[in-house]
């Protein structure tokens, strides 16, 4: 039986459609339900981020119990950053217990790249061994060896980097996050069809959903940034210089579009099995890919 | 009399320092290196005093030196040897040795005579008085001085520097008799000497024994010259042909072409690879006009008509001879006839000796002597120089003397005869590949010389001076070889490899015990690692180079504190840059109101705790000054930079400007020095002035 | 080699403000080595307080300079025994480990640290150094191609590389390579990349309880010999 709504639809062959809402520095969670209420019927899951690019926000698990209560179907994001095995396993306990299903397993950003360079980096895990720990939780036992009154059931996930530019230790690390119990992933933003295609013609082979990442570009200065200053995001010269060439104030038009063809592409190609799509901090602009990718009417 | 100058040759010393090859190869065992550092730093007078220390006549030595050094010279791996002799002459003459006058104290009651004034018997006589011994001198020609005025043509050594020594020696009051031909040394004896140095010379012309050799109009060379030396202007005619190879067939060619032969021409059975006269007076010569006929020698002579007609056979080159050089074997059936006015043999001299003497006589005519104590067969009797060796060189003669006069101190005071302290050998091999690769290639510098034109009509010095820059940039390239650095601490070295890493020349290693070795054969001593070892277990050999900066550096803060002039700028400036010989060297000679200049032998010798003292002593400012493009080193720049960058984030963690400290002239050379250093003196007194005003608002 | 490095002047002259003879301590081991607090140092330093003292004009300090072999042995310390009593503090220019043995040597005199002691580590180059050991106690050392995931991933995991690389360098730090990257490259030349495709559990920090000791003499009982 199914864990959850999303685990159910991974089973079934259907276009996954997952998006992604950056919980709010600050206490006011307003506009991120705003967000969850505009998305949550057009999309087949929402991931919350926890701490994205090492930055302090509003909690991953908060931000997963809001979409729960708005009705949606909620990812929880859980990097290995900031807690370590005894917090981790504490926050799965609690999100289980409040019906959240779907995990999403990351070994998490360098502190180094945060708002917070001072901390303390926790790795006591990395994401292979989160993995793991939590499917141990759901054999019963916690990670010490101790017997769980209780133990939870997780959908889990976790990311790939097909565009990587060395990719061979990537595979070794992908196979190791199968084998550790990883259902479906979401890669890194996607810019070149091509590597994804030649990622999926290995990743064929392994019992796992692939769900390529979709980023929304607004600019051809964000595009720029990107490749300079965020892990492991590679956007091609292509699309920059597509991004590049439109008027002012039109840019973030454009990046819908560019987006919009990609998701379109891989769907009509089969390429993979969903897409995940990231906003960056424009999650309401979301509706507007799907309908410019033809993708709205989908799920309804 | 102090026996400073005695100590100074049985002990040398160099604190760690190895010696250097040159040294090894003077017969002398002159401080070269000292004094060419010397030179280098522009301190002549300090570099006279070394010369002096070691050479009785620098003088008639900075003229006539072969200079065995220079054939040593470890620089000639890289590129050419330094011109050590010439930059000897520098220093004689911009250090007033003219000048100098010396002064000795009768001590001993033991007199010596020395028969012979050639350069043996003037040293022996300047040591022996040195000691506190009368002496006297007994000279059989006109003119005291030997080969030095009867041998040596003027214009390679000037009459009137004999005349200097020989007259610095009488001061001293040593007796000179000329005119005095010694018949009998009993007769010595009888007028109460108590030993003898003889020192006669080799004088006698050797005959080539070929027929009509004893016509008019055949001389031999030693003969002809001293003829020309002593006033005399013997009648060639208009060809001259010249017997020989040697030194003593290029100077008899030269005077004759001087006394207005107009074709002068060497005759020599070999060719000009095996010709033993020194390469450089051969191409004087061959500038002078003088022809040569190698492979040629005569056979024969016949006057004719008041000329000669010389028959020659030609020569070729067979196997190597005892000595090395190829025997020339006479080509059958190829005599030719050449006619001359004048025909100078010059294929060798011996000594003449006077029976009475009662010597033991060796080979070529030369008196037979123990090598260690230069005594003859005869109770008290020494002998040296070119009568004992035959013919040789000045600086030969007058280690000789020197020799001499010691072993006669040890003969009358009773002393069992040592030889001179240590066989002088240098243990320093041949450079490495790969320093020689590293070190900057600069070419040598010659004196000037007067053009061949001038040179030909008068018996004026050929050889001009070198001016200050040229001398000092001839000196800096000296490889200071043996000079270089040592983990004289072995105790603290830690083996960190910071001397291996900053090396510019590859230097150290680490041996099979795993410990590291920094080769005194290889070091260029440019002090690098010394400034930079986190333990200081690394100095620099001459001891002097050690203390070096810290006293310049103490001598300029205590001048300055005296001047009371504000604000106070200390510059550390490169002694080889421009403040030595550069655009700003008068600026330091003079002094600027407030700044001081601490003159520094290379200035990536600097540490930063000199930079640091001047500050805490009251530095307003300080400025490093290298020598821009000349400097002879590749990464001065780079080091001086970094304890620049180390030193200013202290000075801004304390609170000072890190623009107090700067750096000119490193790695090229300021367009305007004197300007950009009076912006310099400028911003420094603008941030002197802020100080006080800002501490004035505090109280 | 432990390497450290020096602490800024102003931070130093702040520690030693209450105390007018302070003995400047290098230690003649690793922070030699390292340039922190060998010798040389000791006398930069030195200079540097001096200056410090002279330009401020509120210095009432006198400064003494030493350097022992090796600030963590007593034995060495024995040698400071009358020097310690011409002073009113010591500034240990050794590493952390130095600072404490001094003190534990000397219970009745301040001992203040010189240097912020950083890493155990290597010289890269002249005046360059890396870390290389983080003394976890539990070297994995053999899995990793000799290259360790612990001390130079900046995120110390232990499966295969963050998404984060980049040109073979790390997110934290564009100058500084990917552990990861170097050690699938150095199991690929070894020909041992089945070592990278194991997993590896979560790491044992129950090896490190604080502090550590390690005992390598035998606990024998004298007089009982054989047991």
């Amino acid at each position: 039986m199914a864990n959850s709504l999303f685990e159910e639809k991974l089973s079934s062959n259907e276009f996954l459609v997952t998006t992604e809402i950056g919980p709010p520095k600050g206490a006011d969670v307003s506009e991120m339900i705003h967000h969850i209420d505009l998305l949550k019927d057009k999309v087949d899951a929402i991931n919350v981020t926890d701490h994205q690019s090492s930055v302090m926000r509003f909690p991953s698990l908060g931000g997963c119990l809001l979409v729960k209560e708005c009705g949606g179907e909620p990812i929880l994001q859980v990097t290995c950053r900031d807690r370590n095995r005894l917090a981790i396993q504490a926050d799965l306990l609690l999100a289980y217990s409040r019906g959240i299903r779907n995990v999403l397993c990351l070994t998490g950003d360098s502190i180094d790249v945060g708002d917070h360079k001072e901390a303390k980096p926790v790795f006591d895990l990395d994401s292979v061994q989160l993995l793991k720990m939590v499917r141990q939780m759901e054999s019963g036992k916690d990670m010490g060896g101790n017997e769980l009154k209780g133990a939870p059931h997780f959908c889990l996930g976790s990311s790939v980097h097909p565009e990587a530019d060395f990719i061979e230790p990537q595979l070794i690390k992908f196979e190791k996050k199968v084998a550790a119990g990883a259902q479906f992933f979401q890669t890194q933003g996607i810019f070149d069809l091509a590597s994804l295609r030649r990622f999926m013609q290995y990743a064929s082979q392994f019992p796992v959903k692939i769900l390529a990442g979709i980023i929304v570009l607004a600019s051809a200065r964000m595009a720029r940034y990107m490749n300079d200053s965020v892990p492991g995001i590679i956007v091609t010269q292509a699309i920059i210089d597509e991004l590049a060439n439109v008027e002012k104030g039109k840019g973030l038009q454009k990046g819908i579009e560019i987006a919009a063809r990609l998701i379109k592409t891989i769907r009509e190609e089969n390429l993979c099995h969903g897409v995940h799509i990231m906003a960056v901090g424009n999650e309401k602009i979301v509706p507007d890919i799907l309908e410019a990718a033809q993708l709205v009417s989908v799920h309804q | 009399m102090d026996n400073y100058q005695v100590n100074r040759i049985k002990e040398a010393s160099y604190g760690h320092s190895i010696i250097p090859p040159c040294q090894a190869a003077c017969p002398l065992h002159m401080e070269i290196g000292e004094y060419v550092d010397l030179v280098a730093q522009g301190k002549v007078m300090e570099a006279l005093q070394v010369i002096r220390d070691g050479n009785p006549f620098p003088s008639i030595c900075a003229y006539v030196c072969t200079h065995p050094c220079e054939d040593a010279c470890r620089r000639s791996q890289v590129d050419e040897p330094i011109a050590i002799r010439a930059l000897k002459r520098f220093a004689v003459e911009f250090g007033g040795d003219r000048m100098i006058e010396l002064e000795a104290v009768t001590t001993q009651s033991e007199k010596v005579a020395v028969v012979g004034s050639g350069p043996a018997g003037l040293a022996c006589a300047y040591y022996l008085r040195k000691l506190g011994y009368p002496v006297t001198i007994f000279e059989a020609y006109s003119e005291p001085g030997g080969m030095l005025r009867v041998g040596i043509p003027q214009y390679r050594l000037p009459r009137e520097v004999v005349d200097t020594e020989v007259q610095r020696l009488t001061h001293m009051g040593v007796e000179i008799k000329t005119n005095t031909r010694v018949v009998s040394l009993d007769l010595l004896f009888d007028m109460a000497y108590k030993a003898v140095f003889i020192t006669v010379g080799a004088h006698q012309g050797l005959r080539m024994g070929i027929e009509g050799e004893d016509s008019p109009g055949v001389i031999d060379g030693a003969t002809f010259l001293r003829e020309v030396n002593l006033g005399l202007k013997p009648s060639l005619g208009d060809r001259v042909g010249v017997v020989g190879g040697g030194n003593v067939a290029i100077d008899a060619a030269r005077a004759a072409v001087r006394l207005g032969a107009h074709k002068v021409s060497i005759i020599y059975r070999r060719s000009r690879e095996e010709m033993p006269a020194s390469p450089s007076e051969i191409e004087q010569a061959l500038e002078e006009g003088i022809e040569t006929m190698f492979l040629v020698t005569p056979i024969r002579v016949k006057r004719e008509n008041g000329h000669l007609n010389v028959t020659c056979v030609k020569m070729e080159l067979g196997e190597p001879d005892a000595d090395g050089r190829r025997r020339p074997i006479p080509i059958k059936g190829s005599e030719f006839n050449t006619e001359f006015d004048t025909l100078i043999t010059a294929i060798g001299q011996a000594p003449q000796l006077s029976e009475d003497f009662r010597l033991r006589i060796g080979r070529g005519s030369t008196i037979q002597v123990d090598p260690v104590t230069l005594t003859t067969n005869r109770a008290g009797v020494f002998a040296g120089g070119d009568a004992v060796t035959g013919p040789a060189t000045v600086t030969q003669a007058l280690a000789s003397g020197r020799q001499a006069a010691f072993r006669i101190d040890d003969y009358l005071q009773h002393r069992y005869p040592l030889a001179d302290t240590g066989e002088k050998k240098s243990s320093l091999g041949e450079l490495s590949p790969k320093t020689i690769e590293m070190i900057k290639k600069i070419e040598r510098l010659e004196p000037p010389f007067l053009p061949p034109e001038a040179r030909v009509n008068e018996f004026t010095t050929v050889e001009l001076i070198y001016d200050w820059q040229s001398a000092v940039n001839e000196a800096r390239r000296c490889l200071r070889c043996g000079m270089g650095a040592e983990i004289l601490f072995q105790d603290k070295c830690a083996t960190c490899l910071t001397c291996l890493r900053v090396c510019p020349y590859h230097v150290p290693y680490i041996d099979d015990a795993g410990s590291i070795q920094i080769p005194a054969e290889q070091c260029q001593a440019c002090g690098i690692c010394v400034a930079e070892c986190p333990a200081k277990a690394i100095v620099l050999r001459k001891p002097y180079d050690r203390r070096h900066i810290d006293e310049e550096l103490e001598h300029a803060l205590k001048s300055a504190a005296e001047s009371k002039s504000k604000p106070l700028i200390i510059g550390f400036c490169c002694q080889y840059g421009l403040f030595g010989t550069g655009a700003l060297a008068s600026l330091w000679r003079e002094g600027k109101a407030g700044i001081w200049i601490v003159p520094i032998l290379c200035v990536a010798k600097l540490e930063e705790v000199h930079i640091l003292r001047a500050f805490e002593m009251g530095a307003e400012g300080v400025f490093i000054a290298g020598c821009g493009e000349q400097c002879s080193r590749e990464n001065t720049a780079f080091w001086v930079l970094q304890r620049v960058e180390k030193v200013r984030k202290v000075l801004a963690q304390i609170g000072l400007e890190p623009q107090r400290l700067q750096t000119f002239n490193l790695r090229i050379a300021e367009a305007d020095a004197a300007e950009a250093l009076d912006n310099f003196t400028e911003q420094i007194g603008g941030l002197y002035l802020n100080s006080i005003i800002k501490q004035e608002v505090r109280t | 080699m432990i390497v450290a490095e020096q602490k800024p002047v102003e931070e130093i002259r702040q520690v030693i403000a209450p105390y007018e003879r302070v003995l400047l301590l290098g230690c003649g081991t690793c922070v030699t080595v390292c340039g922190a607090g060998g010798e040389h140092e000791v006398s930069f330093l030195h200079s540097a307080l001096q200056v410090a003292q002279a330009r401020s004009g509120d210095g009432i300090h006198s400064f003494l300079e030493y350097t022992v072999k090796r600030q963590c042995d007593f034995e060495f310390l024995d040698l400071l025994t009358d020097k310690v009593k011409e002073v009113d503090a010591i500034l240990s220019l050794g590493c952390g480990i130095g600072v404490q043995v001094v003190a534990e040597r000397f219970s009745d005199i301040p001992v203040l640290p010189g240097v912020n002691t950083s890493f155990m580590g290597m010289a890269k180059e002249w005046g360059v150094w890396d870390e290389r050991c983080a003394a976890c106690g539990d070297c994995r050392l053999a899995d990793t191609a000799g290259i360790c995931p612990i001390t130079r991933c900046t995120k110390g995991i232990l499966n295969g590389p963050c998404a984060g690389t980049k040109n073979g360098k790390c997110e934290a730090n564009k100058d500084m390579d990917c552990a990861w990257i170097l050690i699938y490259k150095r199991l690929e030349r070894l020909q041992q990349l089945e070592k990278m495709r194991r997993y590896y559990p979560p790491r044992n920090f129950r090896v490190i309880p604080r502090p550590r000791r390690i005992v390598k003499k035998a606990d024998v009982k004298v007089g009982k010999d054989n047991g």
